[in-house]
């Protein structure tokens, strides 16, 4: 599962993502991490075995974790599918299809915020 | 042969042929430009892309008392009101007048609000006179409430364009979108083959009269737009460049949003999306053959617009088929492409003015006079003080640091040639570093012996053959107070520093005041 980890200025000194790899048998992908000591947000991926047993521990240890079903959206009515998104994606979760319609791949997306910046009609947001 | 008034009979009656720029370019792939001519009468062509060149006039009508409008804001942007006192020109890249609002939203975002109907915010001041006694107007009104709307776009619908690729090592913001460093993307902005001069490369029926889409309405071609260029590099019979362009006017009123969007362009500012088609009627078989041109016919120069100057370098030689798939290579290297330009869209108003000419909706004209063809070049503008070079400036004698060199030495040095910038150079004389005071300051507070751990390693630097204002923006763009001098060797050739800026500002005023 896709997730926001939000973590408080009071946890951010603790290791909990390196104990969390230790003593778990989970796949563990970081895909966007802002974090400073007034706490922050990182943006995970998690698979594996003992996912469930991980997610546990990571809120027993003060990280708040909200499942994400979309990481960025786009607004239709304000796209017109003129690409300047396109080349901007770091992980290629951005395409065109048959029709010359732009389309984002949410399940590769990190979250980076390139395209929702240069849009050039302001149609892609970050999810909350 | 066929004549336009023949054409027009067949629409008339219901049975003219009109196939889309697409659908031509196959039609006479597969049977050949002589049974293509006779086959099809009409070709629609179609973009819909960034057309900064854009705006429009409108007439507000007059008020009682009656004003004579001197600066006119219409919810927060200036429109030109330069002219008789109620009308104004609105053109799409003015930003808002609040600079918290700026290029957010500017004359294009305006001008696509008035055409979804809503209500707009008019401010206008004047200086009073005898016969339009009014000094302040205050109101609203709705596209519907003007007297006229007619879009005048002095530029639309450019021929070719380069595309843009980026070799510097910053993010560079531009009219072409957001290009990353390093070569990181390339950003292109041509309908290619569904574009309108690509699909008559010589003009040979375009000109001033011409019946078009524009907008979702029906407008016409003006003439030749500004910056127009006849004298061009061709290839395949089409140019490889920038070159020809159309004026075009429309009446707002009849526009429809679809085809008519207000964007910001990141760091650069506001643009009008427009969507424009042009039809073609194919009168012979070389007209057909020119709407034959396929994407990959048409050639595209991907320049460096890492170099901030008129002139820029070309770095790959390519086509509109290649720059579509979604990437090109360079030096071995897959970079994904842009479009920038909609070709959804820009099909979308060719099928449109399909239909209008299928349903009998939308008649051909002759132009009146074609777009000129040749004799037309495009003049650069001569900077009669022209600008002062990097390495035309007097600056002080090379000072430099080696990274051995001891702090308090490096201190002393500074104080002895009282400078705040000090380049930290290898064996070779190659810049590895800077080190300024307050470096030397945070050393000695932290006590720091090691000159490489206090240096600032990522310099921003300043080429020899760079123009002074370029490197007044840089200085600017990144708050520092100066920058060390290399050539192409990075080899430090000297400093340049904000107050050697601003010494020649003065220097260039006390000239100017002697000559008068």
């Amino acid at each position: 599962m896709k997730a926001w980890l939000n973590f408080s200025p009071e946890i951010v000194n603790k290791a909990v993502i390196s104990n969390l790899m230790k003593n778990f048998d989970v796949s563990f992908n970081i895909m966007n991490a802002n974090i400073t000591p007034k706490g922050g947000k990182m943006l995970i991926e998690i698979s594996g075995e003992e996912a469930q047993e991980g997610i546990n521990y990571l809120e027993n240890q003060g990280v708040h974790l909200t499942p994400v079903k979309r990481v960025v959206k786009k607004d239709n009515d304000k796209c017109v599918d003129c690409g300047a998104c396109l080349s901007l994606c770091p992980v290629e979760a951005i395409t065109i299809d048959e029709e010359w319609k732009v389309e984002l791949d949410d399940q590769k997306c990190i979250g980076c915020g390139f395209c929702t910046s240069s849009c050039p009609t302001k149609a892609i947001k970050l999810a909350d | 042969m066929k004549t336009i008034e023949e054409i027009n009979q067949k629409i008339k009656d219901g049975n003219a042929v009109v196939v889309t720029a697409a659908e031509m370019t196959r039609i006479v792939r597969e049977t050949g430009a002589k049974e293509a001519a006779k086959e099809v009468d009409v070709v629609t062509t179609g973009t819909f892309g960034a057309m900064c060149s854009s705006g429009a006039f409108l007439n507000f009508g007059h008020s009682d008392p009656p004003i004579k409008m001197a600066h006119t804001y219409i919810n927060g942007v200036e429109a030109y009101s330069g002219l008789a006192a109620v009308d104004a020109y609105l053109g799409a890249t003015q930003p808002h007048r609040d600079p918290k609002i700026g290029i957010k939203y500017g004359g294009a975002h305006l001008l696509e609000d008035l055409v979804r109907g809503k209500e707009v915010e008019l401010v206008a001041e004047a200086y009073g006179t005898d016969c339009y006694p009014l000094q302040n107007i205050h109101t609203h009104f709705k596209l519907e409430d003007l007297n006229q709307a007619i879009m005048i776009n002095p530029r639309n619908s450019y021929q070719n364009y380069a595309a843009a690729t980026n070799s510097s090592e910053e993010t560079l913001y531009t009219y072409l979108g957001t290009l990353l460093p390093k070569m990181g993307n390339v950003t292109y902005s041509s309908a290619g083959e569904l574009s309108p001069l690509l699909n008559d490369p010589y003009f040979k029926t375009m000109g001033l009269g011409t019946r078009i889409f524009l907008c979702g309405a029906q407008g016409y071609i003006l003439g030749e737009g500004t910056q127009h260029n006849t004298e061009v590099e061709r290839e395949n019979g089409v140019p490889v460049g920038s070159a020809g362009t159309l004026m075009l006017k429309g009446d707002l009123k009849k526009m429809d949003p679809e085809y008519l969007r207000g964007a910001t362009m990141p760091e650069y500012g506001p643009t009008l999306y427009v969507g424009a088609g042009v039809p073609i009627p194919i009168l012979n078989e070389e007209i057909a053959q020119h709407t034959g041109i396929s994407d990959q016919d048409i050639g595209c120069r991907i320049m460096d617009y890492g170099v901030p100057r008129r002139s820029r370098p070309a770095i790959l030689e390519t086509n509109y088929h290649q720059l579509r798939s979604g990437s090109v290579e360079i030096d071995g290297t897959k970079i994904q492409t842009s479009p920038m330009s909609s070709y959804r869209k820009a099909l979308q108003v060719a099928e449109e003015l399909k239909n209008w000419i299928e349903k009998g909706e939308f008649f051909l004209t002759r132009p009146v006079e074609l777009i000129p063809s040749h004799g037309q070049t495009v003049k650069p503008l001569q900077i009669k003080r022209p600008s002062i070079l990097v390495k035309d400036l007097k600056t002080k004698a090379i000072i430099t640091a080696t990274a051995q060199d001891n702090l308090s030495d490096v201190a002393r040095l500074m104080v002895d040639n009282n400078i705040n910038h000090l380049p930290v150079i290898d064996k070779e004389g190659k810049l590895m570093g800077i080190v300024t005071s307050w470096d030397i300051a945070q050393a000695v507070a932290k006590e720091v012996q090691e000159l490489t751990h206090i240096m600032t390693k990522k310099v921003i630097v300043a080429m020899e053959d760079e123009p002074v204002e370029v490197i007044a923006r840089r200085i600017d763009k990144y708050e520092i107070s100066g920058v060390p001098i290399v050539d192409r060797d990075n080899l430090v050739k000297g400093m340049i520093t904000a107050e050697d800026l601003s010494r020649l500002v003065c220097s260039r005023d006390d000239k100017r005041g002697e000559s008068l």
